[in-house]
């Protein structure tokens, strides 16, 4: 597309519009605009996308689950081997954010000063942003369902993408192999990658998941068989009657040792196969699928083992869904856990399941919006594993907030025994309800909007833990030799 | 009717599950354990084409497995409506209720044969999907509460069978205000989600269509508070639907 007057216009306000951002930013650091300066853009010129000029490689970011700490990741590679990445990572993931970027990263005549741009790209912004973009690599870390409301089930996601794509030659898909839905992104583009990683002990054969969206063969309709699956659609598939199977992964994590934080990749060469050892930067699966998809996607870029290598050996993950505190004696985690999403909680509950100890829940995943101004759609709840909460180490889980009853209910549903739940209004009440004698560790859960809260239950937490101490300092001074672990549990029995 | 006779066919719950729908089924089975609950694949052929059931479920589908489930269903059109005749309960939810009507046309114009049984044709638009929180009227103090959320809408004239008249929402379209199909014991309606969770008066109603008198639901004090929580809420009009 050619620049022309409306174009040179919609540049001009977009910058203004951006400079004036920064500067009222400098007396207001809350205020938030980070996609209006691409939403001027846009508005003056609709293929204002098509028209500016972009940088030479583009790598494109999209996918369910993932795709912000992956693209944050290949950003901060290039970065560390020297390369300046223009990126919407501190914008929006939509049309806007991207215009925005590309907007603020041109000169005012819509020249690019950057080589190379990396996107995070929101699915169901694909048929408004690969049409002008057509980037050197896509990069799709995976395909699940979402929020009921807006994105219905992945099939449909899977057809915006591919709409977008239509008529695309020149981009490089790099895929995951163990995505079955996903691995059908532009199913006429021959030019595709994929990266996969080996079984772990803790996979199975059978989907013990609620939800798995790709249960059957799509060439004979046949169950399809796992030669190992790690969670919902997610492993090696293969149909035991056709020809059907997950594709070859030209790069495999394999080799995971959790010990030595260390894995290796195999890479299927023409000639072979190579293997390489990388520092491993976590031990969440889910975030390992991260680091070898944003590895796959270096490789293809043109990045060199030892670049890579470079990239990971310091590399800390930034774990801002997840934070750990040790109060005497008792781990409080705070975990964010995306509600609606029925995929992320479902992971999370796995996580808390597995992770070691005696352990209460905290069960705050009110949407805050809804809670505020409508009443939240709950369907998501079953579509989510509360069965993974039953679990013998899972002493107690406290739900609070408006939906408490529906929380309540799918508990019971999943056999949760009703001993083990505590039920409040609000929740800031949760921590005097609990029962401190039975664990080792509290899981606050909150959901994106709801930070403020989860921070004052866990402030909550630490007071009733002195409260206890208190108490106990002064019946040592008062009986000699008391048994402090009885104690603990009469004084807070309710 | 004992419990131990009941034979309930859920049909296809490894595709038609979505927003929780397969928990109407998961739900019916606490509370009625002694009952036999078939699934079917929608590779097999269902138990009801052979066998006499006493009720038939059927979840949300994305669209590709609607057009799948009328291609397999259509062979048995006949049967199924000899089961309607014959007093079968049938629970439909979201876009399965669809399948029994005329044909579903799709955003380019294509007319979608579907079953044929109810003279309602449905259309979809999958650029436009829409969401809402609902309350019908199902009988004399049976309000029922549920969630809309769907690309789809269906036309024609279902008032003289329809599931409920609509207290909160809209009914199968924006200009109609009845939701779903009734004839006889079929409920078709496009509320999505744990339907029989949501509404523990109407899943007694249901239980004892099916011929079992005085049971007590799985957690049932539980279930009649999240209920009354939910209609005192949804019938607020300050909150958005
Ligand atoms: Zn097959």
């Amino acid at each position: 597309m050619k620049k022309d007057f409306k174009f040179y216009f919609a540049q001009f306000s977009s910058k203004c519009v951006y400079g004036l951002i920064k500067f009222v930013k400098l007396f207001k650091k809350s205020l938030n605009g980070s996609h209006y300066p691409g939403k001027i853009a846009l508005k003056f010129d609709k293929d204002f996308l098509g028209k500016i000029e972009k940088p030479e490689k583009i790598i494109c970011v999209t996918g369910t689950n993932g795709k912000t700490t992956t693209a944050n990741m290949i950003i901060d590679a290039l970065e560390k081997n020297g390369f300046e990445v223009l990126n919407n990572k501190l914008g929006s993931n939509i049309q806007a954010g991207i215009a925005c970027a590309l907007s603020t990263g041109a000169t005012i005549t819509g020249k690019t000063k950057y080589d190379i741009a990396v996107f995070e790209v929101d699915e169901r912004s694909s048929i408004k942003v690969y049409p002008y973009i057509e980037p050197t690599i896509i990069l799709c870390t995976n395909l699940f369902r979402d929020s009921m409301k807006r994105n219905a089930h992945p099939e449909f996601i899977l057809d915006i993408i591919n709409q977008g794509l239509e008529g695309n030659t020149t981009t490089k898909f790099v895929l995951n192999a163990d995505d079955l839905i996903s691995c059908q992104i532009a199913p006429e583009n021959k030019n595709k990658v994929y990266f996969g990683m080996d079984a772990l002990l803790t996979d199975t054969t059978e989907c013990h998941n609620i939800v798995n969206d790709f249960a059957n063969c799509p060439k004979c309709g046949s169950k399809l068989r796992y030669n190992y699956l790690k969670y919902h659609h997610i492993g090696n598939a293969f149909c035991p009657n056709c020809d059907f199977e997950s594709p070859e992964a030209k790069y495999l994590g394999t080799n995971f040792d959790f010990n030595k934080m260390k894995y290796s990749m195999i890479e299927t060469l023409k000639d072979g196969k190579k293997q390489t050892e990388y520092n491993l930067i976590t031990d969440s699966v889910v975030n390992i699928y991260n680091q070898i998809a944003t590895t796959a996607c270096l490789k293809e870029f043109g990045l060199s083992d030892i670049e890579i290598k470079k990239a990971f050996d310091d590399y800390k993950l930034v774990e801002s869904r997840y934070k750990e505190e040790d109060y005497n004696g008792l781990t409080i985690k705070t975990m964010l856990a995306k509600g609606q999403n029925a995929v992320a909680c479902s992971r999370v509950f796995d996580y808390i399941k597995t992770d070691s100890g005696n352990k209460a829940v905290m069960l705050n995943l009110d949407d805050f919006y809804d809670a505020k101004t409508s009443s939240e759609n709950i369907c998501w709840l079953y579509d989510t594993d509360y069965e993974l909460l039953n679990d013998p180490s899972i002493k107690q889980i406290c739900i609070a907030g408006k939906r408490r009853m529906d929380h309540y209910m799918r508990c019971l549903i999943a056999g949760i025994p009703k001993e083990k739940i505590t039920v409040c209004e609000y929740e800031e009440e949760e921590p005097a309800l609990l029962n401190f004698n039975k664990i080792d560790k509290v899981f606050v859960l909150y959901d994106v909007y709801t930070i403020p809260m989860a921070m004052k239950v866990k402030e909550g937490i630490k007071e009733q833990v002195d409260i206890i101490l208190e108490k106990l300092e002064k019946n040592h001074v008062k009986i000699s030799g008391n048994n402090d672990k009885d104690l603990t549990s009469e004084e807070t029995k309710k | 009717m004992v419990e131990e006779d009941l034979k309930i066919e859920v049909l296809f719950p490894e595709t038609a599950n979505l927003y929780g729908d397969t928990h109407n089924m998961v739900y019916l089975k606490q509370c009625l354990p002694k009952a036999e609950f078939i699934e079917t694949g929608l590779a097999d052929e269902p138990y009801f084409v052979e066998n006499d059931v006493n009720m038939i479920y059927m979840g949300s589908m994305k669209e590709s497995t609607q057009e799948r489930v009328i291609e397999k269903l259509s062979k048995y059109r006949s049967r199924i409506i000899e089961l309607i005749k014959k007093n079968v309960v049938f629970l439909m939810t979201g876009n399965a209720m669809e399948v029994f009507e005329k044909y579903i046309e799709t955003d380019d114009g294509t007319q979608i044969k579907a079953l044929n049984i109810f003279d309602l044709y449905a259309k979809r638009t999958m650029m436009n999907r829409y969401h809402e929180m609902q309350i019908g009227e199902f009988k004399e103090k049976l309000d029922i509460v549920g969630y809309k959320a769907s690309f789809s809408m269906s036309y024609g004239d279902n008032s003289e069978g329809y599931f409920m008249k609509v207290v909160r929402g809209r009914g199968i379209n924006d200009e109609c205000e009845f939701e779903g199909i009734r004839q006889n014991n079929f409920f078709g309606t496009y509320y999505i989600g744990p339907l029989l969770v949501l509404n523990p008066l109407f899943t007694k109603y249901l239980i004892k269509l099916l011929g079992i008198k005085g049971k007590k639901l799985a957690h049932e004090e539980t279930a009649i508070e999240a209920y009354e929580l939910k209609l005192n809420e949804f019938s607020d009009p300050k909150r958005e639907g």
